[in-house]
């Protein structure tokens, strides 16, 4: 009661032109409501009280991602090993843990189940700067291939992957064991150079029969600020290993993929909220003893705080060979996103094929729970 | 040839890293918003280099990481902020991107400006998402009360001459000078608003409540549900209902909203909207933190009186 009696005088002191009192009274007088507040709110410890008598404060940040999907395909109705086929279904579920683990690294795991059973591990990052400008990062992640590689499925601009993707990377795209550095060149604008070493597992363009036969990637970058409402980035990776290929044979078991890219991102000064354009393209191949190669280029708009429209082209082709052939999607797009943490997505697709062609249609619900890190520009 | 080839990618090298760090001796200071420039470059002076990431008339909730901000950041000595949470949608990929140890968090180069600002609207019990965009530890616009750039201001020159002790002695005598006039300023705004304490008024969002705590206004309600939630017809119902029967006709909102829901309540109460700039650099006119509450004060002066 008497420090109530106090913190009130002090306040009631504290209404006088502030230019009537000297710099260091004023300091004088806040250290002792600071104090004063501090003590105040010395109650029962909470959050303190734990099995292991460690602070629940040093717990990870936690959060939850899930993608609920129904699907129509007028195609494949009783296939029932067809991927996109119609139902509803858990899409997926993925659990993400960040936190620093000391002053010098950072963890970052992130656990996905896809549909409704098994947990596997997406990514379990831990990294770290080594010195300015060179940052570190090792352990299971989605590698530095182009753009669209990156993102974790709830961050997809569409509901699916584009063809040329799926095709060329498959469902889970690069994601591999490996170890690498990023640095960030004393350039002007914002230019990366990135080198990743790769264990290679990947079942279509990789896992090369020896233990030695790692993946190699190298990948740059660079963004700049065309005005203050635009930017534009134009990057491109390049990665080499081995692939399955037995030998002898007549061709080596070597992969060679390459990819470029070019996105460019407009929100109009003083309404950013509300107006967004994207535009992004990608060229990605494989060149091996078979040549894959194709592209995908998007466009997502907000035409207003809370909705989407949007395009997506993607065409892939195996030129030559005996597996010649083209697989083309054309996907529309129609989304409500009332805020960050949820969105209902409405897509079609059109599938033209060398098998039958096939109309699909996707609804998705998109949401966050929890501490979620914020994602990359 | 190939030695030649080598030696040209060499020297372009060295010139671009020297060139970007061409001899700047003082320190490189990067804010978040343009009121901590402001008076980052008031009290630093000709000593400093100031950056300021968010101009004034963004919404500093829907500012996108943009790497070209890493860039920036990776050249800074100190890193100021809000805080409050009010970057926390972008700020934390932006450190981690920039790839300057100096600027993380624990580090000297890393200011919270919001350590010492008396805090108003800290949630006490459980909070989460269902409660709108919130911010649990306190309204974090706690710029827009001028005595709080005093604490401001004193943070900052504790910092700068933290990082730059020789210079300690220009610092403080800006230091002075910055207080000398924002006291001068803030009695002439008190004077100029005194007239309307009590007066109560409609906000767009709760932006405002630091500003009208100090001059003794209040709001009724937001025009906003919760925060970061456009209202439905039924809070706008409520709202213009609740405006009627208390006389209230004023609807203030930054200039980074679009006006559409706040000109929907002030035609139906007969009252009208006010577009105000809510940080330095909002409008062209508020070209610092004293020319910042010149324009909210005599916008407020003019528009008042037909609204009371």
């Amino acid at each position: 009661m008497k420090s109530r009696t106090l913190y009130i005088l002090l306040i009631i002191y504290l209404f006088n032109p502030v230019s009537a009192w000297p710099a260091s009274q004023l300091e004088e007088l806040e250290k002792r409501i600071r104090i004063l507040e501090s003590t105040k709110e010395k109650g029962p410890l909470q959050n303190s009280s734990t099995a292991t008598g460690i602070s629940r404060k040093f717990n990870p940040a936690m959060s939850f991602n899930g993608l609920f999907l129904g699907t129509y395909n007028d195609e494949g109705n009783y296939d029932s090993t067809k991927e996109v086929r119609t139902g509803l279904k858990v899409q997926e579920v993925e659990m993400r843990l960040t936190a620093n683990i000391d002053s010098w690294l950072r963890g970052d795991i992130t656990l996905a189940v896809e549909g409704s059973t098994g947990l596997e591990v997406e990514e379990a990052i831990v990294e770290g700067v080594i010195t300015r400008n060179l940052s570190f990062k090792t352990g299971k992640f989605l590698t530095s291939f182009g753009k669209h590689n990156q993102l974790h499925t709830h961050a997809f601009p569409f509901i699916d992957l584009p063809v040329v993707s799926e095709e060329i990377l498959g469902e889970e795209g690069l994601n591999e064991v490996g170890v690498g550095g990023s640095y960030l060149l004393p350039t002007e604008w914002y230019s990366e150079f990135t080198l990743q070493l790769l264990q290679g597992d990947n079942t279509k363009q990789f896992n090369g029969p020896a233990g030695s036969d790692f993946a190699y990637l190298i990948r740059q970058n660079n963004l700049w600020d065309l005005n203050d409402e635009t930017t534009m980035e134009l990057g491109g990776s390049y990665v080499y290993g081995k692939n399955s290929l037995a030998p002898p044979s007549s061709f080596d078991n070597e992969t060679h993929l390459a990819e470029a890219d070019l996105t460019i991102k407009w929100k109009p000064a003083g309404r950013e909220a509300y107006t967004t354009t994207i535009w992004q393209t990608e060229f990605i191949g494989s060149f091996r003893e078979q040549t894959q190669k194709g592209w995908y280029t998007l466009i997502k708009h907000q035409f207003a705080k809370k909705w989407w429209v949007q395009g997506r082209y993607s065409g892939y082709t195996i030129p030559n060979g005996p597996n010649r052939g083209d697989k083309n999607q054309w996907s529309a797009l129609f989304a409500w996103v009332p805020n960050d943490f949820s969105a209902v997505r409405l897509q079609y697709n059109h599938l033209n094929q060398v098998t039958a062609d096939e109309n699909q249609v996707l609804l998705q619900l998109n949401f966050t729970m929890g501490s979620h890190p914020a994602h990359k520009y | 040839m190939k030695f030649y080839v080598f030696k040209a990618i060499l020297a372009t090298w060295l010139v671009i890293s020297s060139w970007s760090s061409f001899s700047w001796a003082g320190l490189n200071v990067v804010t978040t918003t343009s009121d901590l420039g402001s008076i980052a470059k008031k009290v630093g002076g000709s000593l400093i280099k100031v950056n300021s990431l968010v101009k004034g008339y963004q919404d500093p909730h829907y500012i996108q990481p943009k790497p070209s901000y890493m860039v920036k950041m990776n050249r800074a000595d100190l890193l100021i902020y809000q805080g409050l949470e009010l970057e926390i949608g972008w700020l934390p990929v932006l450190i981690k991107g920039a790839r300057n140890p100096n600027i993380r968090w624990g580090q000297p180069g890393h200011l919270d400006a919001s350590t010492g600002i008396p805090k108003l609207e800290i949630l006490s019990g459980e909070v989460d998402r269902s409660m709108g965009d919130i911010h649990p530890y306190g309204n974090p616009h706690y710029h827009l009360d001028p005595e709080n750039g005093f604490i401001i201001a004193r943070s900052i020159f504790n910092k700068l001459s933290e990082l730059d002790p020789e210079n300690a002695s220009q610092y403080r005598e800006n230091l002075d000078r910055f207080n000398k006039k924002l006291a001068e300023k803030i009695s002439h705004w008190k004077k100029q608003m005194a007239v309307y304490r009590g007066t109560k008024i409609v906000t767009y969002h709760k932006l405002w409540s630091y500003f009208l705590n100090r001059f003794g206004l209040s709001i009724l309600n937001t025009v906003e549900v919760k925060p970061g939630v456009s209202p439905s017809t039924r809070h706008l119902a409520m709202l213009t209902s609740q405006m009627k029967r208390q006389n209230i006709k004023l609807v203030v909102q930054a200039t980074y909203y679009s006006s559409e829901f706040s000109d929907m309540v002030a035609a139906k109460v007969g009252g009208s909207v006010l577009t105000l700039p809510a940080f330095v650099g909002g409008t062209s006119k508020a070209r610092d933190y004293f020319s910042l509450f010149d324009i909210i004060v005599e916008e407020l002066r003019k528009v008042l009186p037909s609204n009371l």
